[in-house]
């Protein structure tokens, strides 16, 4: 039975869209990815390495159960999964409908190089006489015109950049294949009108364009231009707005009553701009400015003409519609440039330090001076460029530049001279995230990275050393100037491109800054039902932030599928049943690409063949012209459906791309995917370049026998699957678990809320209301209410969880309830932890010594109560990071310092006349809340900045007078004292997860207590442990929308368990040998996942086929080879040993 | 001498050197022929005995390479690598194989440079070193 599905629209494939992508595609919806690049990935795609491993592993976002549905390689290198359907060039034009029925306008970019037909040989490239920047390296190489657009990535199509394409048409000879089309043909037949009211303006355009090959007609006023339209069709008009008698707006109005499609740019001279915006509310495409650039004007007719004549239109239809379109990098050169970047090579952006470390980048990985390639031996980063800047309109932190600061120095360190010195100029470290600040103090301390406090504003060159200059106060505020060989810029992000058009278009609202605005409360919601944010889209995130936020938007989109009926309801249709093989001898069937007439000469294919058919086990051996091809393929499967075999091998290239069309072959011929293999026979003629034919021949048979070696020890064995108890458990009842067991019961599926306190909310009982001004307890309420009254929910409250155990699908919990001690035990598929936690115990400051020392949360009850009376107040005093940011709670909390900005702002409101003074190390204003520190620094807020060896002095004087506060002040270089009426604490937030329950589902937790997520960036919210996940303060301190978010991400990651009734086993697994095994239980030791275990009534060893991931460190461990992992038998892999050496 | 063309084997994990090695491939670096690759699903699942068994069969060399430590696609299969393969080192020379034979690197997918390098290097080496001799010698 094959599923009916609903289908949801992913806009934008960055880190974000492929994670809302793989979401919804793994829980079983059909998803459309598009993408307005030629490439997914993102910026990601030129991203090595990621803080805080400094490593990538972007893989592990790969399905973990259902895992052959998707790719099974590295993910910058490509992305497949059966259920997304990849658009690429691609743009969203027109939403109509309503949630569960969008019907979406797509606008496909000319394609110019066909990709069914495109090799990838790269012999249009190596003809191309166009040099250009190259964008995968941020500018720093050159690229041709046709190029490919991320150079590692799969399938490796070239593609044509039509703005810097001279139309030469010299690839197109040069293509082998005959994929290039460049559209010059179709010109003739394309009319253009050009109205002018100047007899030299309207004749000059006409020439300039019949040159390029357009049919061209003039017409020298509005009426003269109406009576040439009835005549002849024309595609295109150019008109101009200023003209005697009727003018270009009226001619504009009048076109478009008869011809709405006709493309028409208006041409203006400056004083009439604003007619021309207004002309392209009533239908015009564009305007020109007058006096014009021919080449301007004859490429913006080029770019009417292609993407009328060359670009596909598509209408698709969706249930939802996810927008993750992702940010922009701020460019420094904009604006005043007092950093002299694009001036002084030297001076680089962060983007650009990435690809200069790279590998794959413009010098191969070297850290050298982009102006003399010298080694780098001094480097400084500066932050906050285009970030926390009023000038450039960004009075937002971007939240990851500071981190990815700190990685790069670290990197710098790693590829760099041993000697190299790294310094970083910052105002603030915002190491908001988890683990952030231990990574940043381990930079200092053990990689000997120079934090400097203080914004640089100039970077200059000194002319006689080449070095580049950077002046900054030092200790005692005085000036220090110090020479650098680079320096970085860490600039931010800003909203992508064409937010403006796609808000109309998809009728969202935006911020102040142009970022996509959402609900309160609901991060991933836009006002339009069924319309959704993921990712940066909506404000600036680091990767596991967009992770999480794409996790959550992926969830809205899902609800919203679901609640229109588009859910997994079973139609008919079978699944292929594929043809039984395993009593058969082994009979390999070998089809060889002979890659038209690309191989280096010499290679004879039919001795390859011949050779081939002397092995026994080869069946026969075909060749066909060009399997990329349609035709090619249809030979393929023509080919395939002869019978007589039961193995196939095909040599061709990039065995990478064929993956999916292994699979559609095997529906096609009933045989298991597993039996089929590509071999790379292409790459042996790439990589050994120089090498003479004979040897390229010979390596490609090699590869070849191989393959045939592999297949041969194949054995398909019959699909096992784990059943999955279709039912959740969520632990923790405050905002974090009940966003949670609603998001599942929304679904269908019956959800167990357990609560330890009397009633539900945790901290929002507590909290009144939020920076933005947002009621919490009315935003509780109605979550509240939604959940006692929902059919699917069960909430235990005043309870507890005594015991549980089980695997993914079918976990068992005992519940305890209240004093009479009434015991529960549930059968659940997925467990959801979300235990919260509150805040920090205050020991320090004098705390509980007197009255007006309190913490940010007795304020908080104090304010609502109205306990606190600010207007009788003259002195406030704030101390941030009491207790947090060192050891042992070494980590930021991140709500104090918003907490603290929002209580500032309320009682300057109170009382303005009040002195507050901020003790603080880093304000962690991340994201849009550096807008309120901006307002509290206003409003008159003093905020003094301590460090962890010279921090605030407290005394309570005996005579029950002010709390005195003895602070350094760095500015005056001096100790301030300040006597106070209130001294506030932000102690920071502690989590409340008992190990023993994270240990009773196989999680753990972290040095912290926090609950230990199985990647911090890549899977943010799972276990190591499949089928647990965590979300809400148990994860990590967040606010309330955070809070919100993580819970969704969580559900989220749980309906891809429950929404089936089984869990497949993937083709490579693991398994065990029972008659060889000896019970030694090394295997389960050392088992990442947790798949194994030891069944003691049975006495076997039993590996959970939907938690294994086919790793093989079982099989290597096992001292009696009992544990094998299929497709990797050590018989095979002896026998692959032995066929490669010869 | 000369003329000594060593047969590397290469065991390369699926995730990031074989990404590594398809990009040198693709991004046309060129490197020695010498070295055949074996994709494997993490170094954490190449036994001893492949290596010996390469060995055995001729090999002059064989590396073993995979994702760097943190990076493992399988959270820590690379250390479980690194630790068997400290230890197939020790024991070696006892088969009568020189541990320079034997080489552990760590290639991230995007390392196509590197990974060509890697090769070069290990082509040179083992040139200086000579032939694996005791494949003949070796009694199993």
């Amino acid at each position: 039975m094959k599923p009916k599905i609903g289908r949801a629209l992913v806009v934008g494939g960055g880190i974000s869209g492929i994670r809302a992508a793989l979401d919804l595609a793994e829980t079983g919806y059909g998803v459309t990815l598009v993408d307005r690049a030629p490439h997914i990935g993102g910026v990601l795609s030129q991203l090595d390495n990621q803080f805080p491993t400094n490593q990538c592993g972007m893989c592990k976002m790969l399905p973990l159960v259902e895992r052959d549905a998707g790719s099974q390689y590295c993910l910058r290198k490509g992305l497949f999964h059966e259920n997304i359907d990849i658009r690429l060039s691609t743009e969203v034009v027109g939403i109509e409908g309503e949630a569960g029925s969008f019907m979406v306008r797509l606008r496909e970019q000319p394609r110019f190089v066909d990709p069914e037909k495109c090799i990838g040989c790269g012999e249009c490239a190596a003809v191309c006489p166009v040099d250009v920047a190259d964008e995968f390296n941020a500018g720093l190489s050159e690229r041709k015109a046709v190029y490919l657009p991320v150079p590692h990535m799969m399938p490796n199509t070239y593609v044509i950049d039509p703005a810097a394409c001279t139309r030469c048409g010299e690839c197109v000879t040069a293509c082998p294949t005959g994929a290039i089309r460049l559209f010059r043909q179709g010109r003739q037949d394309f009319g253009v009108l050009v109205v002018d009211d100047e007899y030299t303006v309207r004749d000059s355009i006409k020439e300039w364009l019949v040159e390029d090959g357009f049919s061209v007609e003039t017409a020298g006023s509005g009426e003269e231009a109406l009576d040439l339209m009835k005549k002849q069709p024309f595609k295109m008009m150019l008109l101009d707005i200023k003209m005697p008698g009727m003018d270009g707006v009226e001619v504009l109005k009048k076109t478009m009553e008869t011809f709405p499609d006709m493309a028409v740019v208006m041409m203006t001279a400056y004083a009439t701009v604003e007619t021309a915006v207004e002309a392209m509310k009533t239908g015009a495409m564009d305007y020109l400015m007058k006096p014009f650039d021919p080449e301007d004007l004859v490429s913006k007719v080029i770019d009417v003409y292609e993407i009328q004549e060359a670009s596909r239109g598509e209408e698709v239809e969706a249930g939802a519609v996810v927008f993750c379109g992702g940010t922009e990098g701020y460019d420094p050169s904009t604006g005043k440039n007092t950093f002299g970047y694009k001036k002084f090579p030297d001076v680089v952006t962060g983007l650009e330090f990435e690809r200069l470390i790279s590998g794959t980048g413009p010098g191969g990985g070297q850290l050298v001076r982009p102006s003399n390639g010298e080694p780098v031996r001094k480097i400084a980063w500066i932050q906050c460029v285009g970030s926390r800047d009023l000038q450039t309109d960004a009075d937002f932190c971007s939240g990851f530049c500071c981190m990815y600061a700190i990685k790069e120095a670290m990197l710098a360190k790693e590829k760099g001279p041993e000697d190299l010195d790294a310094t970083i100029f910052y105002m603030d470290m915002r190491t908001f995230g988890k683990t952030f600040q231990r990574f940043r103090d381990s930079a200092e301390k053990d990689h000997a990275i120079r934090f400097t406090r203080g914004r640089v504003h100039t970077v200059y060159l000194d002319e006689k050393t080449g070095k580049l200059m950077i002046s900054y106060p030092g200790e005692n505020s005085q000036r220090i100037e110090e020479a650098f060989d680079m320096v970085v810029l860490s600039t931010g992000q800003q909203p992508a491109g064409g937010m403006d058009k796609l808000a109309q278009t998809a009728d969202f609202d935006l911020n102040q800054w142009g970022f996509a605005l959402a609900e309160p409360f609901a991060p991933s919601k836009t006002k339009r039902e069924g319309i959704f944010f993921g990712g940066a889209f909506s404000g600036p995130k680091d990767i596991a932030e967009s992770v999480i936020s794409a996790g959550s938007a992926s969830l809205c989109a899902s609800v919203a599928l679901h609640s229109a009926g588009r859910g997994m309801a079973e139609v008919t249709g079978d699944a292929p049943e594929y043809i039984d093989v395993s009593i058969q001898a082994p009979k390999v069937r070998v089809v060889l690409c002979e890659c038209g007439s690309t191989l280096p000469g010499g290679i004879d294919m039919k001795a390859i063949a011949a050779d081939l058919k002397t092995d026994p086990v080869v069946e026969n051996v075909f060749t066909i012209p060009r399997i990329c091809t349609t035709e090619g393929w249809d030979l393929l499967v023509e080919k395939a459906k002869a019978k007589g075999y039961n193995r196939l091998l095909v040599g061709a290239c990039m065995p990478y791309a064929h993956a999916r069309r292994l699979k559609e072959l095997g529906e096609k011929v009933l045989m298991n995917p597993v039996l089929m293999e590509v071999e790379d026979i292409r790459a042996p003629a790439f990589r050994y370049a120089d090498a003479e034919a004979s040897y390229i021949q010979k390596a490609m048979e090699r590869n070849l026998r191989s393959g045939i070696s592999r297949l041969r020890g194949v054995d398909p064995l019959p699909k096992t699957s784990v059943p999955v108890a279709r039912k959740a458990l969520v632990v923790g009842g405050g905002i974090a678990g009940m966003t949670a067991a609603l998001a599942i019961a929304d679904h269908g599926y019956p959800v167990t809320l357990v609560e330890n306190d009397p009633e539900l909310g945790g901290n929002l009982n507590w909290l009144a209301r939020t920076i933005e001004g947002y009621d919490v307890h009315a935003f509780m309420d109605s979550v509240r209410q939604r959940l006692e009254k929902h059919p699917q929910v069960t909430i235990h409250v005043d309870s507890s969880v005594m015991s549980a155990f089980g695997e993914v699908g079918n976990f068992f919990t005992t519940i305890e309830t209240g004093s009479q001690s009434s015991v529960e035990t549930l059968h659940h598929g997925v467990a959801i932890i979300a235990t919260g936690g509150g805040e920090a115990p205050a020991n320090m400051y004098s705390h509980g010594e007197n009255d007006a020392i309190i913490t940010q949360k007795e304020l908080e009850q104090k304010v609502s109560d109205k306990q606190i009376d600010v207007t009788s107040m003259d002195t406030v005093v704030m101390i941030q990071c009491a207790g947090s940011r060192e050891e042992p709670r070494n980590y930021c909390s991140r709500v104090c310092c918003a907490s603290t900005l929002k209580h500032i702002l309320h009682m300057k409101k109170e009382n303005a006349d009040l002195s507050i003074y901020v003790l603080y190390r880093d304000m962690m204003s991340y994201g849009f809340s550096e807008t309120w520190f901006t307002e509290a620094r206003k409003a008159g807020a003093v905020f003094i900045p301590y460090t962890v060896d010279k921090k605030p002095v407290v005394s309570v004087p005996g005579d029950g007078s002010n709390v005195k506060i003895s602070a350094y002040e760095p500015l005056l270089d001096a100790n301030v004292e300040i006597n106070a009426d209130l001294l506030v604490l932000a102690t920071g937030i502690v989590p409340s997860l008992p190990e023993s329950l994270a240990a009773a589902y196989g999680a753990h937790v972290d040095a912290d207590g926090f609950f230990q997520e199985a990647e911090p960036k890549w899977r943010p919210v799972d276990s190591l442990k499949e089928g647990v996940f965590a979300c809400g303060i148990a994860l990590s301190p967040r606010s309330v929308t955070e809070s919100v978010a993580t819970a969704e991400a969580a559900a989220q990651r749980a309906m891809r368990i429950l929404t089936k009734s089984a869990l497949s086993r993937a083709g490579v697994t693991a398994r065990v040998r029972q008659s060889l095994c000896s019970l030694c239980e090394r295997c389960i030791d050392v088992c990442p996942y947790g798949a194994r275990s030891i069944d003691l009534d049975l006495q076997k060893v039993i590996v959970n086929a939907a938690m294994c991931q086919g790793c093989g460190n079982c099989a290597s461990e096992c001292p009696n080879s009992a544990s094998v992992v299929d497709g990797f038998f050590d018989g095979r892999m002896l026998d692959m040993i032995d066929m490669v050496i010869e | 001498m000369e003329d000594f063309e060593p047969t590397i084997i290469a065991f390369v994990c699926n995730w990031c050197t074989y990404t590594a090695a398809d990009l040198a491939g693709t991004s046309r670096q060129s490197y020695p022929t010498n070295v055949r690759l074996i994709r494997v699903m993490c170094t954490g699942m190449v036994d001893p005995k492949y290596i010996i068994k390469a060995f055995l069969e001729g090999a002059d060399a064989v590396l073993v390479s995979g994702c760097h430590p943190g990076d493992c696609h399988y959270i820590n299969g690379n250390y479980k690598a690194r630790r068997r393969m400290k230890l197939l080192k020790a024991i070696l020379p006892q088969y009568g194989f020189d541990e320079k034979r034997l080489k552990l690197t760590w290639i991230g997918a995007s390392d196509g440079i590197q990974f060509a390098r890697t090769i070069r290097d290990m082509v040179s080496e083992i040139k200086e070193l000579g032939p694996n001799e005791a494949k003949h010698a070796a009694v199993v």
